[in-house]
């Protein structure tokens, strides 16, 4: 059975902690304070005319599925800033396995100097 | 045994304390928006709008009307600027607003939650961003959506490096509860525990939080997810009406955020403890007092990283922001860990002094 305490009690992790039926208290009560400040709000607009259409700079307005984005357009940013880190990778992405042998005996190698020395 | 009478007094805190926070993020977040807007509009030699010009602008939103777009899926569409602006009032239960020493106030519900759980809530105010740009069913919004996601990415990680850094150093000081922030802010700020060398890191890791701080609130120079004069507002393309006044609040609110939790983390500092004032430790007065130090520190902090960076520095692109993240500012942030790192072995080794010992304060 599950008692006040345990109820009530704040998840640790030895050095984080939160507990989240506070969160959860404070969560609907601000939801329905901003829900209300969202209800002086003027509701209405004009649907299904000029109005409701995208904003497209005047440009053609594609078919739906043309006007997506794929996913991997999300990374973009970052496959585009961090080039030269792919272009490294993808040379040392070879195919052969006796390649991958080779850098696996390598990173190996520092590994073991590291932890000798260090 | 918790009573129960004990509990409902909680959650009545908790429920007074949700609207108090909410009222004063609010107002106070465009009461520093119109500051703002003021003092970058000297910084370029204009004139500038009047402070209360934010509130009007919510006001005259609320008056527009509502568009949905026909593309956009209505329900998550309307919900995103609520969830975000929710997101960003519960941030600011938790940190403290003036520090507990000395009969502060600490932070409301600081047994509900440490600077781990804020660096997570920390998120949802973009997230919500994130996910109404995609409900919205525009390119221009997509391609916004697409950017935030990029630029949380981007910046979460020296911001990860920051806090486990602090922690870290306060951990090595023989803290319990190096990630609560009234650790942090009351029982061992960071200044107070640094040597020489540690002193240059946590001075880093300040910078860089500065520099963070503009990505987390989308503003030049790291504002391409809104872009207005390429992408025509990016996430925000298709909001108007109260919907973009939601967003509107949002940011202001999680401009006082940013800023309290730069307070909180480096000058959490009060006022009312110097002998010149003469003041009686947890009066009125002296409460008084902390509160409007507090509000200038957060006034100083917006001015160096939002309104001073904005002036200065142009829009940059998204592949721009993420290198400056991943690269220079990562590597500014390591040079800073590796400070704090080396910290008290060069304090052990040399017999060197903390700084504040050396500066006379201690």
């Amino acid at each position: 059975m599950i008692t006040w305490e345990s109820f009530l009690e704040t998840f640790e992790t030895g050095s984080g902690f939160w507990n989240p039926l506070i969160w959860i208290t404070a969560i609907i009560v601000a939801f329905l304070i901003i829900y209300i400040l969202r209800g002086y709000g003027k509701k209405e607009y004009k649907e299904n005319t000029e109005q409701t259409k995208v904003f497209l700079s005047g440009n053609p307005e594609y078919e739906k599925e043309q006007m997506h984005i794929k996913g991997s357009n999300v990374y973009w940013g970052f496959t585009e800033s961090l080039k030269w880190v792919y272009k490294t990778l993808d040379k040392m992405h070879t195919g052969n396995v006796s390649d991958y042998i080779l850098w696996f005996v390598i990173i190996m190698g520092i590994l073991f100097i590291l932890v000798g020395v260090i | 045994m918790i009573e129960l009478q004990d509990v409902s007094m909680r959650i009545i805190i908790i429920i007074v304390g949700t609207i108090g926070f909410a009222a004063f993020g609010i107002i106070f977040g465009l009461f520093y928006k119109g500051i703002d807007r003021k003092l970058a509009a000297h910084m370029q030699g204009r004139i500038g709008p009047p402070l209360r010009q934010p509130f009007r602008d919510v006001v005259k939103l609320f008056t527009k009307e509502n568009i949905v777009p026909e593309n956009a899926i209505p329900w998550v569409f309307n919900l995103a600027p609520i969830m975000g602006l929710v997101g960003a009032i519960s941030i600011l239960l938790y940190l403290p607003i003036v520090p507990q020493t000395d009969g502060g106030l600490g932070p409301l519900v600081s047994v509900g939650g440490d600077l781990l759980l804020i660096l997570y809530l920390l998120m949802i105010p973009s997230l919500a961003m994130v996910i109404g740009g995609f409900s919205s069913g525009s390119p221009y919004a997509t391609v916004g959506a697409q950017r935030e996601m990029a630029t949380m990415i981007a910046y979460e990680f020296p911001l990860a490096i920051i806090i486990i850094s602090i922690a870290w150093r306060l951990s090595i000081e023989g803290n319990a509860n190096v990630f609560a922030l009234t650790t942090i802010s009351s029982t061992a700020p960071v200044w107070s525990v640094a040597g020489p060398l540690g002193f240059i890191g946590f001075a880093i890791l300040l910078l860089v939080l500065i520099i963070v701080t503009p990505a987390e609130l989308s503003k030049i120079p790291f504002d391409s997810p809104e872009a207005e004069t390429e992408i025509a507002g990016g996430l925000l393309t298709e909001y108007s009406g109260r919907n973009l006044a939601m967003f509107y609040l949002t940011d202001g609110v999680k401009t006082v955020v940013m800023a309290s939790l730069i307070v909180a983390l480096f000058f959490p500092y009060n006022l009312s403890n110097l002998s010149i004032l003469g003041l009686e430790s947890g009066s009125y007065l002296a409460f008084a007092v902390d509160i409007i130090f507090y509000l200038v520190k957060i006034f100083l902090v917006i001015v160096f990283s939002v309104t001073l960076i904005r002036v200065a520095i142009a829009r940059l692109k998204i592949d721009q922001i993420v290198y400056t993240y991943w690269v220079p500012l990562t590597l500014l942030a390591l040079v800073g860990l590796i400070c704090i790192m080396w910290d008290p072995e060069t304090m052990a080794q040399f017999g060197l002094p903390r700084v504040v010992e050396w500066l006379g304060f201690v």
